[in-house]
C-alpha cells in the first residue's frame, strides 16, 4: 500500500505474471488490429452513466460512473472575491493596469481531488489536480479572431473577471467514490468537464467598475461556459462551441494507439500520454492544449527470462525458438513471447498518430465531446 | 462513446419534494446559492367553515385541538357575487390598497397566500407588518394559507417563466383549487349550501387575461371596489403609485435626477465617496435639510429641492458632497412652504418647474449671505441626495388646502386633485386625488404618500380617513397621537385576560404561607409615604427613613412591583413593550398598562398593602452610603402627599410625629445628595415646561390653568432618591448581567454642538461657556446671569440643553464601559428603575434585578426572567427610545395645542366684550433670522416665529387683523446683522431711527400673544400669533 501511495504515475499495476503481460502485449500490439482484453476497438470507450446537476447546493455538479464500478462526483462552487493588485502594479501607477485584473489569474481556479486511501497531499491527487487545472486555466481563446465568444475572451480565467476590482474564485471539488481501479484521470476529467458545463454564475446586475451586485433569481443565472444561441442548437450544429477542456488518456502498445485503457492495458503500455483538448472556435476544430507523459507502470514489472537464458530450461528448447526480433515500435531487440519491462520512449510517428486520432474531424476528441454534450445539462 | 442518464421519473416520492432556489448576497459581499427543500403535504386546511373535508385532516396540536377555522360559512355577497365570496388578493393589490383591506366596511374573508405574503415582505416591510397584524385579528377573517407547502397548490416554475408570472400562476392555482375543493366538500356534505365565489384581485392585466382563460374569477382592485357600496370613499384609498405610472405613459418633463442603482450606491458607500444618513428638514426652512453622517462630525447641509431630490424628512438617503464652490452657509431666513408655494395648482404638471421662481429667489439671497465675510456664516459643506436606501414614509395627518380644490369643489363627485398640507411642517404638501374634496375641506384627515416620481414636483398620496372637524378636541387629540405614533387603541382582550381574575378585589394574601409571600420581606410596619404631583393615580414610588440603633439611618425607596403582575412574554408584556411608555397629554393619559394595574393593583396607594420592590440603604448622618440592599417586599403606605402638602407638613413646626420626622430626614439627606451630585459635575438643565391643571371650573379664565412648574424642595427630595435608587440598581444589574443589563446613557455632546451658543454668548454678553466637561459646563452656566433679567439664565440653560444629545436606553453589551456615562447626571452608570407603571424599561430592569438578587418568584422557578438575549434587548431599546421621544413630543404638542385653545377661548370671550386684544406678556428672543425672530414666552412655555408683519412699529396701531398685517410685510425692510445677531425692522423709505424696531438676541421684548385664525389658503388653521410690541 505504501508504495501505491507514493505512486505518482499510473503504476497501480495489477499482479500479472510476465507471461500474462507478454500475452497482453502481443495481442495489443498486433499491427492494425489490436485485440483488447474486453473486445473493444482501439478508440472505443467503456460505457458510462452520467448526470449533471446532482448537487443542488453547488453552482454546477456532475456524476459519472464507469461500467467497472468506478464513480466520481464533481461539485463546482463559485465565490466573489476582491482582486488584490500586486504591489508592483500599484507602484507603476495609472498606466500599469494589472494584467491579472483584466485577463484573470490561474490561481482563481482551485481544484481538490479526493481519492479514497490517499491523503490530499499525496503525489497522485496533487499531480492529477495540477494536470487538470493546468489545461483549464491554460485554455485561452484568442479574442482577435472574431470567432470566439466575447464572454469567453481570455478563456476561463477571463470569464472569471467581474471587473477590475472583483473576480470569481472557482472551487472544483472532485471526489472519487471508489478505489482507483484504473488510472482515474479520464474519469475525473470527464466528470469535471460535465460539471463545468452545468456550472452557472449568478447574473450580474451592476455595471462597470461598481461593486458587484447580483440578481437574486437563480433561473436567470448564466452558464460559466456560455451556450450558443438556440438557432444553432436546432440546426444541429454544436450548441456550444467553447467547451471546457477534456483530458484523454492514451496508451501506445507497439504501433497501436489505444484509448480509454483499462488497468491491464496500461500495465503493458509502451507509453502513457494525457492529452488535453478543447474546442474554442465556432468552426468546431479541436485544439490541443497539452500533452503530458505519464510514467508507464510497465517499467516496473518483473522481466521474464527467455528459455535460452534459463538454466532450468537449458537444452529443453531449440535455440531457434527465441531469436531476438527487433520491435518496430521501440527499436529494441526482444524475444517474442518473453516479457521485458518497457524502458520508455516512443516513436515520433506513434505520437503523431495519437494526436491525429484525437484531433481529426470525426476523431476521438470530437466523439467524446459530443457524447458528453448528449448528457442533458439541466 | 455512450452515456446514459439516470432516470428519476420512476421515483414515486419525487413529486412530494420541491425546492426553492435563489441567490443571496450577504453584507460582506459573498454571493451564495441557497436551496431550500420543500416537502409538500396535504394536510393544510382550507380553513373555511363551509368545508366538511378539512376538519378531519387538519393537523392538531398536542391536546388534539385543531386551529379554529377562519373563513366564514356565510361570507358577504356583493351585487356581482350574490352567493358570497372569498377574496384572494395578489401582491400588487395589497401594495396598492392596503388601506382598503384594513377598512372595516368591506374586505372580509380574505385568503392571504404565503406566496403573496413573502412577495410583499420583499417589496415593503411596513405593509408586510400591517398585513401580519391584520391576519392576527379575528374580526377581519384573514386566513394565511400556506399554498407553497400544499401539494395541490404548489406551483413549479416553468422553464423561462419569470418569478412574477409564476407567483401570479400560484395565485390562480389556489383560486381554482379552492373552488374545486369547496365544491367537492359541498357535494360530499350533500348540504345545499351554496359555494361562495373565489375572487382573485390583481392589478396585473396579463394575469386577469390568463385567469379568464383558466376560468378563474379575477378583477382589478378598482373594478372590485366599484362594485361595493360606498365605493367612492373606498376608491380614494387606492394607492396612486401604480395608477400614476400606468396612466401617464410617456413621462413628461423630468424634474429630478434619477436615483443611483443599489450597486452604485454600495460601491460609493464602501469607497467613501458617498454617505448615508437620515434626511432631516430644518423646522424653520423647508428648503434646507441636514444629514448627519458618520464620516464628518458636523451634519452636511442640503439646500433646495434639486439637491433634496424627492427626499422627505425621515428618509434614509445616500448623499454626495458638492464641490466647494457650491458650499453655503445655513440659511438665516424663515421660509415657509405655505407662503412660498401659495399659488401652485395641484392639477397642472406642465407649467411648473421644479424650483419655482419664488423659491429660486429665496435661495439666491442665501447664497449672497454665504459669500459674506463674517465668520459664522462661513460656507459649510453642502451635499445632494443621489440615492434612497429606505423611505421613512408613514401616514401623515393634515388638512386639505382649500385654495387648491378649485371652484367647483363642492359641486360634484368628480375626481379632482387637491393638496394636503401635513401638520408636520417638514413634510411637503401631498398631492391627493379624491372624489370627496368638498366634504374634506375643514377636516383633519389622514393621508399617506405612495410615490414621488421624477416628473412630479410634489409627492403623490392617497386619502385614508377623516379624523373629524378641524380644531375639535377629538380630532386634534387623535391627530397628535397618530402624528407621534402613539398606540391609543383600547387594550385587546388577550391583554386584559392577563390581569388577575380578582380585579379590583385583589389583595396581598393574608397568610404568610401563601406563595405570594415567597421571597418577600414584610415591611408593613415601616412608616412609608409617597409624594407625587396632585391628583396622581399611578403611584410608582414611596419612601421612608428611620434611625437605626447605631446612629445611622435606614432609607428606603419602594417601587411598585409591576413585574409581579406582568409576566414575561405574555400578551400584556408584549403590548407594554410595544407601547414602551405611558403618554401624558393635557387631558388624556394613554396608559402603557391596563387601568386596573396602573392605578390600582400596582399603584402604591395609601392605607392598603401592596407588593413592592424595595431598595434599602444604610446611610450615615452625612449621607454616606454604608450598604445597600434590594428586596421584594410588602408595604403599607401611610399617606400619599402632594408636593405642596408634603412641603407644608415639613415646614409646620407643630407636626412632630414620626412620619413627618422621617420626611424631614429624607429632605435633609436629599439636600446633601444633591450638593454631592452638583459637586461631581451634574448639570441643572432646564426645559420650557408648563403644567396645565385642567380641572378648574369652566367659568374662569382658562389661561389660569397654565402654570409654570414650581420647584419645591419636596420635588427634589423625591427626585434625588429616585436618582440614587436608579444608580444603585444600575450598578447591581450591571454586576450580574455584564452583557444584557438594560442601562441608560447620556452621551457627552461633541463640543462643536455648542459652537453657535458660545459664539452668541460671547458676542452679546461677553460670557464664556466652558464645555470641556459637564462640571465645567455646569459652573459656567451658573455664571451666565443677567442681574436685570432673571430669566436669562433659564434661557441659556434651555438653549444649552438643545445642543446636547438625548439620553438613550441601551444594553450593556452595546457600548464599552466608559461610554455608559450619563453626562447630565454626571454618573458613571445609570438606568431607569423607579417608574415601572409608566415605562417599560423600568419593568425590564425590575426583572433583571429580581434575577440578580436570586428572587425565585411565586412558584420558585422563575429565576431568569425576561429578556436575556442581547439582540432582542437591542430591539426593545430601539423601540423604547423611539417611544420615549415621541411621548415627549406628543406631550409638548398637546400643551401647545391647549395653550392655543385657551387663548382662543379667552379671545372669544373678549371679543364678545368688544375687543380681541390678546394678552401682553414678556418674551425672549431665542434666534434671529433675516426676516423674523423666534421668541420664547415663558409664561406659556411656547416659542413662536415672529415674522416681519408681526412687528408693531412705533406709532402704529397694534391690533390689526391678520390680513391687514399681512399687507404690511411687503412694505417693510430689514437690516440683519448676522454677526451681531440684531435685526432692525422698518417701513420702506422711513429709515428714521424712531420709526423702526431693533431686536437682538437674548433681548427681553414685550409681546402680545393671541390665537388667530389663518385666512385665505390656510383657512381653518389656527396659530398662536406673537406680536412684538416693544
Amino acid at each position: 500500500m505504501s508504495n501505491q501511495r507514493q505512486a505518482s504515475s499510473a503504476s497501480q499495476t495489477p499482479h500479472l505474471s510476465p507471461a500474462e503481460l507478454s500475452y497482453l502485449y502481443t495481442s495489443l500490439s498486433l499491427p492494425k488490429s489490436p485485440i483488447r482484453p474486453d473486445g473493444r476497438s482501439p478508440t472505443q470507450f467503456r460505457p458510462l452513466t452520467a448526470e449533471s446537476n446532482i448537487l443542488p447546493g453547488t453552482n454546477g455538479s456532475a456524476r459519472i460512473g464507469f461500467a467497472d464500478g468506478t464513480q466520481a462526483i464533481v461539485g463546482v462552487k463559485a465565490e466573489v472575491e476582491k482582486t488584490v493588485l500586486s504591489t508592483d502594479t500599484l507602484a507603476s501607477g495609472e498606466g500599469g493596469e494589472s494584467t491579472a485584473a483584466t485577463s484573470g489569474h490561474g490561481s482563481w481556479v482551485q481544484m481538490s481531488i479526493e481519492i479514497p486511501g490517499f491523503r490530499d497531499d499525496d503525489a497522485l491527487p496533487v499531480f492529477l489536480s495540477e494536470m487538470m487545472r493546468e489545461s483549464l486555466v491554460g485554455a485561452v481563446v484568442e479574442g482577435g479572431d472574431g470567432g470566439g465568444d466575447v464572454m469567453m475572451a481570455g478563456g476561463l480565467k477571463g470569464r472569471l473577471v467581474i471587473n477590475k476590482r472583483w473576480h470569481w474564485r472557482l472551487y472544483i471539488d472532485v471526489l472519487l467514490l471508489s478505489q482507483p481501479l484504473s488510472y482515474p484521470l479520464p474519469l475525473l476529467s470527464l466528470t469535471t468537464h460535465l460539471a463545468l458545463l452545468s456550472t452557472k454564475l449568478p447574473k450580474l446586475k451592476s455595471q462597470g467598475e461598481e461593486d458587484p451586485f447580483f440578481d437574486d433569481d437563480w433561473e436567470v443565472a448564466e452558464y460559466l461556459y456560455p451556450r450558443g444561441s438556440k438557432l444553432k442548437a436546432t440546426s444541429g450544429l454544436a450548441s456550444q462551441y467553447v467547451r471546457p477542456p477534456v483530458t484523454l488518456l492514451v496508451v501506445s502498445v507497439g504501433e497501436n494507439v489505444i484509448f480509454d485503457p483499462s488497468r491491464e492495458e496500461i500495465a503493458v503500455a509502451d507509453a502513457v500520454l494525457a492529452i488535453s483538448v478543447t474546442r474554442d472556435t465556432e468552426a468546431g476544430n479541436l485544439k490541443l492544449l497539452s500533452i503530458r507523459t505519464i510514467d508507464p507502470p510497465s517499467r516496473l514489472t518483473q522481466p521474464a527470462v527467455p528459455n535460452s537464458e534459463n538454466v532450468n530450461m537449458l537444452g529443453a528448447t531449440a535455440p531457434t525458438e527465441d531469436i531476438a526480433v527487433l520491435n518496430p515500435a521501440t527499436g529494441e531487440e526482444e524475444v517474442p513471447g518473453v516479457w521485458r519491462p518497457r524502458r520508455g520512449g516512443v516513436k515520433r510517428s506513434v505520437i503523431a498518430n495519437m494526436i491525429k486520432t484525437v484531433l481529426k474531424k470525426g476523431g476521438v476528441g470530437e466523439e467524446v465531446l459530443e457524447g458528453l454534450e448528449g448528457v442533458e445539462v439541466e | 462513446m455512450k452515456s446514459l442518464r439516470r432516470d428519476l421519473s420512476s421515483n414515486p416520492q419525487a413529486s412530494n419534494v420541491a425546492s426553492k432556489v435563489f441567490v443571496r448576497s450577504t453584507k460582506s459581499g459573498k454571493v451564495q446559492k441557497i436551496v431550500r427543500e420543500l416537502y409538500l403535504r396535504q394536510d393544510i386546511p382550507c380553513s373555511s367553515k363551509l368545508c366538511s373535508l378539512c376538519p378531519s385532516i387538519a393537523p392538531s396540536d398536542a391536546n388534539g385541538n385543531i386551529a379554529p377555522f377562519v373563513l366564514s360559512d356565510r361570507p358577504a355577497g356583493t351585487k356581482a357575487f350574490p352567493r358570497g365570496h372569498y377574496l384572494v388578493p395578489d401582491t400588487n393589490a395589497l401594495l396598492n390598497g392596503m388601506d382598503l383591506f384594513e377598512h372595516t366596511g368591506a374586505f372580509y374573508d380574505v385568503i392571504i397566500l404565503q406566496t403573496v405574503l413573502e412577495e410583499l415582505r420583499n417589496q415593503s416591510l411596513p405593509l408586510y407588518n400591517r398585513l401580519l397584524s391584520l391576519i392576527k385579528t379575528d374580526e377581519k377573517r384573514f386566513y394565511l394559507f400556506f399554498n407553497e407547502f400544499r401539494l395541490e397548490t404548489h406551483v413549479r416554475r416553468g422553464p423561462e417563466e419569470s418569478i412574477n408570472d409564476r407567483n401570479d400562476r400560484a395565485v390562480r392555482a389556489v383560486a381554482s383549487w379552492y373552488e374545486e375543493h369547496l365544491g367537492a366538500s359541498a357535494k360530499k356534505g350533500k348540504k345545499e349550501k351554496s359555494v361562495p365565489a373565489i375572487v382573485v384581485i390583481t392589478d396585473d392585466k396579463g394575469s386577469i387575461k390568463k385567469a379568464k382563460a383558466e376560468k378563474v374569477t379575477a378583477l382589478s382592485l378598482s373594478d372590485y371596489v366599484s362594485g361595493l357600496e360606498d365605493s367612492e370613499k373606498l376608491l380614494d384609498m387606492i394607492s396612486e403609485a401604480r395608477e400614476a405610472r400606468d396612466s401617464k405613459g410617456p413621462i413628461g418633463q423630468l424634474f429630478y435626477p434619477e436615483y443611483l442603482s443599489m450597486s452604485k450606491m454600495m460601491t460609493g458607500l464602501r469607497a467613501g465617496n458617498l454617505h448615508q444618513g437620515t434626511f432631516n428638514v430644518s423646522p424653520y426652512n423647508y428648503l434646507e435639510a441636514s444629514v448627519k453622517v458618520p464620516a464628518f462630525n458636523r451634519p452636511l447641509l442640503i439646500l433646495g429641492r434639486d439637491n433634496s431630490n424627492r427626499a422627505i424628512s425621515g428618509d434614509m438617503v445616500v448623499i454626495e458632497v458638492l464641490p466647494q464652490d457650491q458650499w453655503k452657509s445655513p440659511s438665516t431666513k424663515i421660509v415657509d412652504e405655505e407662503a412660498v408655494t401659495r399659488n401652485d395648482n395641484p392639477d397642472s404638471e406642465e407649467t411648473e418647474a421644479v424650483v419655482s421662481q419664488n423659491e429660486r429667489k429665496a435661495l439666491q439671497e442665501e447664497v449672497k449671505k454665504a459669500h459674506g465675510k463674517n465668520a459664522e456664516g462661513k460656507p459649510q459643506p453642502t451635499a445632494r441626495v443621489v440615492g434612497m436606501i429606505k423611505r421613512g414614509w408613514r401616514q401623515y395627518v393634515g388638512h386639505v388646502d382649500a385654495g387648491s380644490t378649485g371652484s367647483q369643489a363642492a359641486s360634484g363627485r368628480r375626481q379632482q386633485t387637491v393638496f394636503v398640507l401635513p401638520m408636520d411642517k417638514k413634510v411637503p404638501k401631498i398631492r391627493v386625488r379624491t372624489r370627496q374634496a368638498g366634504d374634506l375641506i375643514g377636516q383633519r384627515i389622514l393621508v399617506t404618500i405612495d410615490t414621488w416620481d421624477r416628473d412630479s414636483r410634489y409627492p403623490t398620496g392617497h386619502f385614508i380617513r377623516s379624523l373629524g372637524e378641524l380644531e375639535t378636541k377629538g380630532a386634534e387629540t387623535e391627530a397628535l397621537l397618530l402624528e407621534y405614533d402613539v398606540q391609543y387603541k383600547p387594550f385587546p382582550k388577550s391583554v386584559l385576560d392577563c390581569l388577575p381574575s380578582e380585579g379590583h378585589d385583589w389583595k396581598v394574601p393574608v397568610s404568610k404561607e401563601d406563595k405570594g409571600w415567597n421571597g418577600r420581606r414584610d415591611l408593613r410596619d415601616l412608616l412609608i409615604c409617597s409624594i407625587d404631583p396632585p391628583g396622581c393615580q399611578d403611584i410608582d414610588d414611596a419612601l421612608h427613613a428611620r434611625k437605626l440603633p447605631n446612629g445611622n439611618f435606614e432609607v428606603g425607596v419602594h417601587i411598585a412591583d409591576v413585574s409581579h403582575f406582568v409576566k414575561p412574554n405574555n400578551a400584556m408584556d408584549l403590548e407594554a413593550s410595544v407601547r414602551g411608555t405611558t403618554v401624558y397629554l393635557v387631558d388624556k393619559r394613554i396608559d402603557m398598562l391596563p387601568h386596573l394595574l396602573g392605578t390600582d393593583l400596582c399603584s402604591l396607594k395609601p392605607y392598603v398593602e401592596r407588593y413592592a420592590f424595595s431598595v434599602l440603604w444604610e446611610v450615615t448622618p452625612n449621607a454616606e452610603i454604608v450598604k445597600s440592599d434590594f428586596t421584594k417586599s410588602v408595604i403599607r403606605s401611610r399617606e400619599a402627599f402632594s408636593y405642596e402638602r408634603a412641603q407644608l407638613r415639613i415646614d409646620d413646626p407643630s407636626q412632630t410625629d414620626e412620619l413627618t420626622e422621617s420626611m424631614r430626614n429624607l429632605l435633609k439627606f436629599s439636600k446633601i445628595l444633591r450638593q454631592k451630585r452638583y459637586d461631581a459635575g451634574a448639570l441643572n438643565l432646564a426645559s420650557p415646561e408648563v403644567r396645565i391643571e385642567a380641572d378648574s371650573d369652566e367659568v374662569g379664565d382658562p389661561l389660569t390653568d397654565v402654570k409654570t412648574k414650581a420647584m419645591l424642595d419636596t420635588n427634589s427630595l423625591v427626585e434625588e432618591f429616585m436618582l440614587l435608587a436608579n444608580i444603585t440598581v444600575a450598578s447591581k444589574v450591571f454586576d450580574s448581567f455584564s452583557q444584557t443589563a438594560l442601562l441608560r446613557r447620556h452621551a457627552t455632546p461633541p463640543p462643536q454642538n455648542f459652537e453657535d451658543l458660545i459664539n452668541q454668548l460671547s458676542k452679546k454678553r461677553g460670557m464664556e461657556l466652558d464645555v470641556s466637561s459637564s462640571g465645567a459646563l455646569a459652573s459656567s452656566l451658573d455664571r451666565c446671569v443677567d442681574p436685570e433679567n432673571p430669566f436669562f439664565n433659564t434661557l441659556v440653560r434651555i438653549l444649552a440643553t438643545r445642543c446636547m444629545t438625548s439620553a438613550e436606553y441601551f444594553c450593556a453589551g452595546a457600548h464599552a464601559e466608559p461610554e455608559f456615562r450619563h453626562y447630565g447626571l454626571a454618573s458613571p452608570i445609570y438606568t431607569h428603575f423607579t417608574s415601572p407603571i409608566r415605562r417599560y424599561a423600568d419593568l425590564l430592569v425590575h426583572r433583571q434585578l429580581a434575577s440578580a438578587i436570586g428572587y425565585e418568584g411565586e412558584d420558585g422557578h422563575a429565576v431568569i426572567e425576561g429578556v436575556n438575549t442581547r439582540g432582542k434587548l437591542e430591539d426593545i431599546c430601539r423601540n423604547i427610545n423611539f417611544r420615549h421621544r415621541n411621548a415627549q413630543f406628543a406631550g409638548r404638542a398637546s400643551i401647545e395645542y391647549y395653550v392655543g385653545q385657551a387663548l382662543k377661548a379667552r379671545g372669544e370671550k373678549m371679543a364678545a366684550g368688544g375687543t380681541d386684544s390678546g394678552i401682553d406678556e414678556e418674551g425672549y428672543v431665542m434666534r434671529v433670522f433675516e426676516n423674523g425672530v423666534v421668541v420664547f414666552v415663558p409664561r406659556f412655555g411656547i416659542e413662536g416665529v415672529v415674522r416681519l408683519e408681526d412687528f408693531v412699529l412705533p406709532g402704529e396701531a397694534g391690533s390689526r387683523s391678520v390680513s391687514e398685517r399681512r399687507e404690511l410685510a411687503v412694505h417693510r425692510t430689514t437690516h440683519f446683522d448676522p454677526e451681531e445677531y440684531t435685526l432692525r425692522v422698518e417701513e420702506k423709505g422711513h429709515s428714521e431711527k424712531e420709526r423702526g424696531v431693533d431686536v437682538e438676541l437674548f433681548q427681553r421684548v414685550k409681546v402680545n400673544v393671541s390665537s388667530v385664525k389663518e385666512e385665505g389658503r390656510g383657512a381653518g388653521k389656527r396659530r398662536v400669533r406673537i406680536l412684538i410690541t416693544g
